[in-house]
């Protein structure tokens, strides 16, 4: 288990053997995390724990046990807390909408949740989020009109307002189709102020094509910290390829050639060894620990 | 047509004046030659745009375009403004689910169902197997499922205000620095504002005794109050629901015991008065724990 | 033939807005909201009001389209909401005066200007040129831009009295510049602006 070598003190935002119960279940297990300026992603499938992780990032869930720090301030401080919240832009899982609103209706309405107060300056704001997020023709449509690829839009554009210096975004692709996540990657590394950036994925193509730090979260744990290559490297030697199916490894695919493409821990000899992805090294990682539970 | 007085747009010197003009480096009365040529004659106008910088033009329109499509300034929210409440106020409002015309068209409805009701039964519309009504006074229990519903009325809309179940971008107003307190009391009381109105009003046309409106005011309030100093002690949900229960069951047993009046009645104004002071002050000490979400 | 179809154009277009078409508002403001921008620049040299009366006019044109009657040409109507909005703001804004005349007179004058100076006013131009810029500048706004006294008073951050004594002394002088030469090549139309309304 690897930990990021970064100075803590001089973190931006610090997390601290954050846990989390819902009922029985553990939603985080003694998470320790430390995130810099720049985009990380989080990487997980569905229940490890990232939504539960980055509410708690974002001031709307306390942990049960752990401390954060963000930019030095202390979430469990009420005037600390809104200040964090000043520099904040969340992109909650699923966001809803009051279907009444009409695109810029909404984001002002956000707008005057992060106190800009002044008329001028929310529309200024807002139209800038519009262009950012190419929504401009669309300032007048009703929520409920709009397709799904286009709400996410919304949400991402929502979180920009205001220009946080953090942002959490939870699941910001879903829903986007490829060109989409293209353009929304060229925003993300086009953003001023070179802000903390936090994603959440279950996809490791994301992860890979967005993030250069990746955080793996799997069952409430964190399994890795790292960029992305050293993901994928954490597979090599253990991916190869062959016209039949193996038994012998961990998990086997067939790929568009036609090909199977297996992972596991001991590839047969004479196997045609393959380049690790970092869907791979995810993967490999993934299988790791469902099989120690298992034990 | 006579040719236009000012060498125009198309003429060599026509472009250098103009662009003098913009510059701001022309005679006053060359000036005025300008100016007074400019309405009537669009390539000149045209031209002349070129001299500004073309990305403040951009940006004025695209805020333009923002401002027209989020519809601000209109005459009520003008008249609103100038008694001092500041326009995001009022914005927030937008954001209120008992402020719908959905809501306020079910309160109506909800009202006159049972006005009517109860009006059919005070005027022998519908048979009710009693004697017709007292000299003065109607039937007490033909207003009991008035007396039931309204205060509830009231209670639902604030109730929409706080409850997270109502505001689907709930997260959102959690994650923000806005205060929790500020937007609470926006919403409470423009939702008690605007459900009273269609409550007292139904009071009005409801044939019973002339103090009813009056006697409704002082146990919505209580009721509403004593919902929100709840919820700063126990989950806004349960807080909602024992308001609920904390008006239904009196009024219900004072049905069946043929007195629903008396819950409007002196003694039980007191009471609420008794409650909204209480109410009042639990807010007052512990108002902070508005801060949604937080629970600590 | 092609201005009269640009004019055309134009009420067609406030047609539209009043029927709440926004991309005819867009379409209104690309023609408009260049020459409007400099011609406020002039009134007013704070930039960020120039940009809140730009917006607050073509706001107030997508509200009150409807009340556009076709009598003065859309650029006139647009202009005098401009210039009332501009107003407003500088009443708002209470704080220190705005610059105005951001001409210098002093400027070499081209020779084409000279000439149409000549032409164009004859001696009532010169006359004009003459007065000093607070005389000038009351003359303008009430003549040339249509405002009340109050209206200009506030365009001008005096007080209401000193605009109209100002407007008195500058029509005395132009009189009297006037009146010393009988030359006659000024427009008759222009010698009836100058003396104002009032």
């Amino acid at each position: 288990m690897e930990e990021m070598t970064l100075n803590v003190s001089t973190a931006a935002l610090c997390a601290d053997g954050l846990s989390r119960m819902y009922g029985a279940i553990r939603a985080l297990d003694e998470v320790n995390l430390t995130l810099d300026r720049g985009i990380t992603g989080l990487l997980g499938p569905n229940g490890a724990g990232k939504t539960t992780l980055l509410s708690i990032l974002a001031t709307v869930n306390e942990p049960d046990t752990g401390r954060v720090s963000v930019f030095g301030l202390d979430p469990r401080d009420r005037a600390e807390r809104v200040e964090i919240r000043r520099r904040l832009g969340y992109l909650p899982q699923e966001l809803r909408y009051h279907r009444h609103f009409t695109v810029a209706g909404f984001l002002d309405y956000v707008a005057i949740l992060k106190e800009i107060t002044d008329r001028r300056r929310r529309a200024d704001e807002v139209a800038r989020v519009l262009a950012a997020l190419g929504l401009e023709r669309r300032a007048r449509t009703r929520i409920r009109a709009l397709s799904g690829g286009m709400r996410q839009r919304l949400a991402i554009a929502q979180a920009l307002l205001g220009q946080p210096e953090l942002l959490i975004l939870d699941e910001p692709t879903a829903g986007l189709d490829p060109e989409q996540r293209l353009r929304f990657r060229e925003l993300l590394s086009g953003l001023p102020g070179d802000p903390v950036i936090v994603l959440s994925t279950h996809q490791a193509d994301d992860i890979a094509a967005i993030c250069p730090k990746v955080v793996v979260l799997l069952q409430g744990r964190v399994r890795f910290a790292g960029t992305p290559s050293e993901l994928a490297a954490t597979a090599s030697g253990r991916v190869w390829a062959a016209a039949e199916r193996d038994p012998g490894a961990h998990l086997s695919w067939r790929g568009g050639d036609s090909r199977w493409r297996h992972i596991g821990d001991n590839p047969p000899d004479g196997a045609e060894l393959v380049a690790p992805t970092v869907e791979d090294g995810y993967l490999l990682l993934s299988h790791a620990v469902v099989s120690d539970d298992r034990h | 047509m006579t040719s236009p007085v000012v060498p125009c747009a198309g003429g060599p010197s026509g472009v250098e004046l103009l662009a003098s003009y913009a510059a701001g480096t022309v005679e006053p009365a060359v000036v005025w030659s300008v100016e007074a040529h400019l309405p009537g004659c669009a390539r000149c106008r045209c031209a002349l745009s070129g001299h500004v910088d073309q990305q403040r033009l951009v940006r004025n329109r695209s805020v333009l375009l923002v401002r027209a499509a989020i519809g601000d300034e209109g005459p009520v929210r003008r008249l609103i403004c100038r008694f001092g409440v500041h326009d995001h106020l009022l914005r927030l409002l937008a954001a209120t689910p008992s402020l719908r015309r959905s809501w306020l068209l079910s309160i109506v409805g909800v009202l006159a169902a049972v006005v009517g009701e109860a009006a059919a039964v005070r005027y022998g519309w519908i048979p009710s197997g009693r004697p017709g009504g007292l000299a003065g006074y109607s039937d007490p229990e033909v207003l009991a499922p008035f007396l039931l519903v309204a205060p509830l009325i009231v209670l639902a809309g604030v109730a929409a205000a706080f409850l997270p179940v109502f505001d689907p971008a709930y997260r959102l107003a959690v994650a923000a620095p806005f205060s929790g307190v500020t937007l609470l009391l926006v919403r409470t009381v423009s939702a008690l504002a605007a459900a009273l109105v269609p409550v007292v009003g139904a009071a009005f046309v409801l044939p019973g005794p002339g103090w009813l409106p009056a006697a409704l005011l002082l146990p919505s309030l209580a009721l509403s109050a004593f919902a929100l100093a709840a919820a700063t002690v126990m989950s806004p949900r349960a807080a909602a629901v024992a308001a609920g229960v904390a008006w239904v069951l009196p009024a219900l047993l004072l049905a069946t015991a043929h007195v629903p009046l008396l819950i409007v009645q002196r003694p039980a104004q007191v009471a609420c008065a008794a409650v909204l002071c209480a109410s009042f002050l639990v807010l007052l000490a512990r108002h902070d724990r508005f801060e949604l979400g937080w629970k600590r | 033939m092609r201005l009269e179809a640009e004019e055309r154009d134009d009420a067609a277009l406030l047609r539209a807005v009043a029927r709440g078409d926004e991309e005819a508002l867009a379409a209104l403001y690309d023609r408009h909201a260049g020459w409007l921008t400099v011609r406020l620049t002039r009134r007013c040299a704070m930039p960020d009001l120039v940009d809140h009366a730009i917006q607050d006019t073509f706001l107030a044109v997508w509200r009150k389209a409807g009340s556009y009657r076709g009598g003065a040409d859309v650029a006139g109507f647009i202009w005098g909401i401009g210039i009332r909005r501009l107003i407003d703001l500088i009443r708002r804004e209470n704080g220190p005066r705005p610059l105005l005349w951001r001409a210098e007179p002093e400027a070499v004058v081209s020779a084409e200007e000279q000439v149409l100076v000549g032409i164009e006013h004859g001696r009532l131009g010169q006359a004009l040129a003459r007065l000093s810029p607070e005389l000038r500048g009351a003359i303008e706004a009430t003549v040339l831009d249509g405002l009340t006294c109050a209206e200009a008073a506030v365009l001008l951050g005096v007080a209401e009295g000193t605009v109209k004594s100002r407007c008195h002394r500058a029509r005395q002088a132009l009189r009297a510049a006037l009146a010393a030469d009988q030359a006659g090549s000024e427009s008759p139309a222009l010698r009836r602006e100058a003396w104002g309304t009032s």
